[in-house]
């Protein structure tokens, strides 16, 4: 046997100082290192790799070291949790509806910096605290391949045909793009039809996917003939080196119909945050022209700043036919249309 | 012998039982069975066990609370088919890991199949791919817009599907079954074999009514070992779009829906109680003894003709669980690299995996030694209880104890919720146990006649414990240290739900990129998890 040798007062000592930094490292959140700007939480609802290029831009011009946490639509429940803990400073989210409804929870501070009136009043909070920076209408993105133009459906009324059985793909109930979308669609239609339409998607629906993603590759691939998406989830699939013959449709555009629902993404100021400052100084960086082209553009989303161009083939905002409705006015109906959605049968979580 | 030893502890307890009776100061004396630890370990232990407990119990608590209403609507709605969902998957996959290991153990201990060394290390292997990335390499090879679909036109199946979570998820869980019974074969003794030759049964019928039977507590235990991964699995079957208790908890943590998240859990933790209480049955009713005196090493089978049958079967199942997914994982992090996905973000990335479960490991291995002690050197129904109150977080999903932490942090310690300690603590929560299992067989195997030795020659017990014991069990500690190590680098669930801001580790980097279809720039991170992975190999397969 091994002749038990002695542990060392040294080696006790230095393992309870190891220990020591290690949980003064944690307690302080992980070393907070370089920028002596001090720092800004950044709370992102939105693809990641959309929003990380603009932050390490804004990180490398500023000094202000951004930490970033990235989710999808909990991130609303988060902030809401967090009321009396507030973590975030800022709110990036692809869902008007969503930061309309924090804002009259409370969660959000006013923001009276003149950048924002670079974008129309329709698109931004009466206050300031959210600002919207790109568009997003609601399309089918449909694969050429398995289905022409003239067959598709023309209006989303029409998804709840059984024809269409197993034909298309929906994301899960909880997607923010989707339960904005509803509760657009239940101050057009009303609670019950809205409800009735929502169990009939729930059974014709051939695949109910996490995001967007999953559904324009499988459109693409040709999984199914196609699928509700953004409309900048067409242009990102005809970007693609291979599986890119598809097109979209606006749907509802005809004389007398309502018209494609459109949300914008942007950014909203928390409430409390323990940054303020630098949130503002973000906000206002990020309504500065190349920003905007950035943010709108590699997600080939439409901007709302009129003096930024759109990117290649995508729609103006002025082409086509929109639903005509006060974002802002979503904002209460929001809690209510996600419990519409889990009623009628369409599961929130995926 | 053992008799008497037995009457004369019962007369023991008996004695202490009567002087606790007379004088209530003696109780203490009673419980330990008249040999209390010092303050200071039992301190100590009674912390770690209580703190390792709480979250369990409150999300317990919670769930139970949550209201008639929400249990109603959730077993009229969700939990019918969470149920389904979860024990076709769970009943499947065992049976599926079963049939693998028992096949392969089998192969390669009592056949004369070749190069069986070798094949027992490729057959183990597997194990050090977290299934989550054997998910990721499976939708790159056959997923619809996959590899195979790229050559030939169309996926040759939907990976998306009971069939296809149930095959990937057994292939990444079947070395549990394939390790224990290997080494439960490797002990077998030929005699039983030839005493059912010479009573007249054939090969099948040996196999069948001894071999089987004499296996039956190995098998039963790697089955435990995978019914309880599948029951817990967050990351592969969410990646394969499949709906279970976990996934529901998460995504309903997700949209904080607490109450409904606390009732699901309480479903299932009910559920892996029932699957630890009918494994503990099922064993406790058979007992085998095989008599060591007498050992014989069965000669290999001859295998004849099905040699090839036996090298094929082999052949597919380490391409299937190990080659595909790591030629997979280098051929993509080769394209993920070319595209930058070494940065300076993958080290931060790197750096908060490598602190946050080095952390855990040093907690861990800490924080087990006063409980491993009080077991083995003050035996009695309090250390007992103590070590199972830390046990409890080990058969639960990560879901749940993020579940608890949440809970526990947001609403009476805000100061430390959204720090990482909380997240550390997590992960000691999941994995001190793995550190005890370590700690505890390296302490038995430690006289306690050294300690007494030493006391005689006048050290004090934390000298004891600090010059006799400490340096001794110096590589049960280092091999605890290297499994919660491996464990918490690999956790994926509870690390989603409880990261810090802009403190993403390499499995929630792999997580999001992958749940963006980015899977070359997940590879990467991959595959550094499974090299960081295969680290404590040794120790992993000498457990079983």
């Amino acid at each position: 046997m091994k002749k038990p040798g002695l542990i060392k007062p040294l080696y006790l000592t230095v393992a309870l100082l190891v220990l020591a930094v290690l949980t003064g490292a944690l307690i302080s959140g992980c070393a907070p290192d370089g920028g002596n700007n001090g720092e800004l939480v950044v709370y992102n609802a939105r693809s990641e790799t959309f929003v990380k290029p603009l932050l390490d831009q804004f990180e490398e011009e500023t000094g202000i070291r951004v930490r970033i946490l990235s989710g999808r639509e909990e991130l609303v429940n988060q902030i809401e949790e967090e009321r009396n803990n507030v973590r975030a400073d800022v709110f990036i989210s692809n869902d008007a509806g969503a930061m309309e409804y924090l804002r009259r929870q409370n969660l959000l501070a006013p923001n009276d910096s003149p950048a924002l009136e670079n974008i129309d009043e329709r698109f931004r909070a009466s206050d300031g605290s959210w600002v919207g920076l790109s568009a997003r209408a609601r399309v089918l993105i449909y694969n050429k391949n398995l289905i022409s133009e003239a067959e598709m459906p023309e209006t989303l009324q029409e998804l709840a045909d059984p024809k269409w059985e197993g034909k298309f793909m929906i994301t899960r109930g909880g997607n923010s793009s989707m339960v904005t979308h509803v509760a657009a669609l239940r101050e057009v239609w009303g609670d019950e039809e809205t409800r009735s339409w929502l169990s009939a998607l729930h059974q014709n629906a051939g695949a109910i996917t996490g995001g967007h993603t999953d559904i324009r590759r499988a459109v693409g691939a040709g999984e199914y003939p196609f699928g509700l998406v953004n409309n900048y989830y067409y242009h990102l699939q005809l970007e693609e080196g291979q599986d890119n013959n598809v097109g979209a449709v606006y749907p509802d555009q005809s004389e007398g119909e309502m018209g494609a629902f459109v949300n914008v993404a942007g950014m909203a100021l928390i409430d409390g945050a323990p940054n303020k400052e630098n949130a503002r100084i973000f906000i206002d960086w990020m309504l500065e022209d190349e920003q905007q082209f950035e943010f709108s553009y590699h997600s080939k989303e439409t901007p709302l700043y009129p003096k930024i161009q759109a990117p290649e083939g995508a729609k103006e905002i002025d082409q086509y036919r929109a639903l005509d409705i006060n974002l802002t006015d979503l904002g209460p109906h929001w809690p209510d249309a996600k419990e519409l959605i889990q009623e009628s049968g369409l599961d929130l979580g995926i | 012998m053992p008799e008497k030893e037995t009457a004369c502890a019962e007369n023991r307890i008996a004695y202490y039982r009567q002087a606790a009776l007379e004088n209530p100061s003696r109780f203490r004396l009673y419980i330990w069975r008249g040999n209390p630890p010092g303050f200071i370990p039992e301190a100590l232990a009674l912390v770690t066990a209580l703190v390792m407990f709480i979250p369990i119990l409150y999300v317990l608590v919670r769930g139970i609370q949550g209201g008639w209403e929400r249990w109603l609507t959730l077993l009229d709605t969700r939990i019918p088919h969470l149920l389904w969902n979860t024990l076709s998957l769970t009943v499947v996959v065992s049976l599926a890991a079963l049939l693998i290991g028992v096949a392969a153990a089998w192969l390669v201990t009592r056949t004369d199949l070749p190069g069986r060394k070798i094949w027992a290390w490729l057959l183990a292997l597997p194990l050090v791919v977290p299934p989550y990335v054997g998910a990721i390499s499976y939708i790159i090879v056959f997923g619809p817009q996959g590899l195979v679909r790229n050559l030939v036109g169309e996926a040759p199946f939907d990976i998306y599907s009971f069939g296809g979570v149930a095959a990937v998820l057994t292939m990444f869980t079947y070395p549990y079954v394939f390790l224990i019974t290997s080494a439960a074969l490797k002990r077998f003794n030929l005699n039983y074999e030839e005493a059912g030759r010479m009573a007249g049964l054939n090969h099948l019928q040996v196999f069948r009514k001894i071999t089987l039977p004499l296996l039956r507590p190995a098998m039963g235990a790697g089955v435990l070992l995978v019914s309880l991964y599948a029951l817990s699995d967050f990351g592969l079957v969410s990646m394969l779009r499949y709906t279970t208790f976990t996934t529901a908890i998460y995504f309903q943590m997700g949209s904080f829906d607490r109450l409904s998240a606390a009732v699901l859990s309480v479903v299932l933790i009910l559920i892996t109680l029932v699957i630890l209480w009918l494994e503990y049955r099922t064993r406790s009713r058979q007992r085998f003894v095989q008599d060591a005196g007498t050992f014989r090493k069965p000669l290999p089978f001859s295998l004849g003709r099905w040699r090839l049958a036996g090298l094929l079967g082999l052949g597919a199942v380490v391409a299937s669980a190990l080659v595909l997914p790591l030629s997979v994982l280098v051929y993509w992090s080769y394209y993920g690299i070319a595209r930058g996905a070494l940065d300076g973000r993958f080290l931060e990335y790197t750096s908060h995996s490598l602190l946050t479960a080095g952390a855990a490991a040093i907690f861990c291995a800490v924080l087990a030694l006063p409980l491993v002690y009080l077991k083995s050197r003050h035996p009695s129904p309090v250390s007992s209880f103590y070590e199972k109150l830390a046990l409890a977080g080990y058969a639960l999903p990560g879901v749940i104890i993020a579940l608890g932490m949440v809970f526990i942090f947001n609403s009476y310690i805000p100061a430390l919720y959204g720090t990482a300690v909380v997240l550390v603590l997590a992960y000691i929560i999941r994995f001190l146990p793995q550190a005890m299992q370590a700690e505890s067989a390296s302490l038995n195997q430690v006289s306690p006649r050294l300690d007494e030795a030493g006391r005689s020659l006048g050290y004090p017990p934390w000298q004891v414990i600090s010059r006799i014991i400490l340096p001794l069990i110096r590589p049960g500690i280092l091999a605890g240290m290297a499994l919660v190590f491996v464990s918490a680098v690999k956790e994926l669930p509870a690390t989603l739900l409880l990261r810090p801001p802009g403190m993403d580790t390499l499995a929630v980097r792999i997580w999001i990129e992958a749940s963006e279809g980015f899977y070359d720039m997940a590879a990467p991170a991959s595959l550094l998890i499974i090299i960081v992975s295969a680290v404590p190999l040794k120790w992993l397969i000498n457990r079983f």
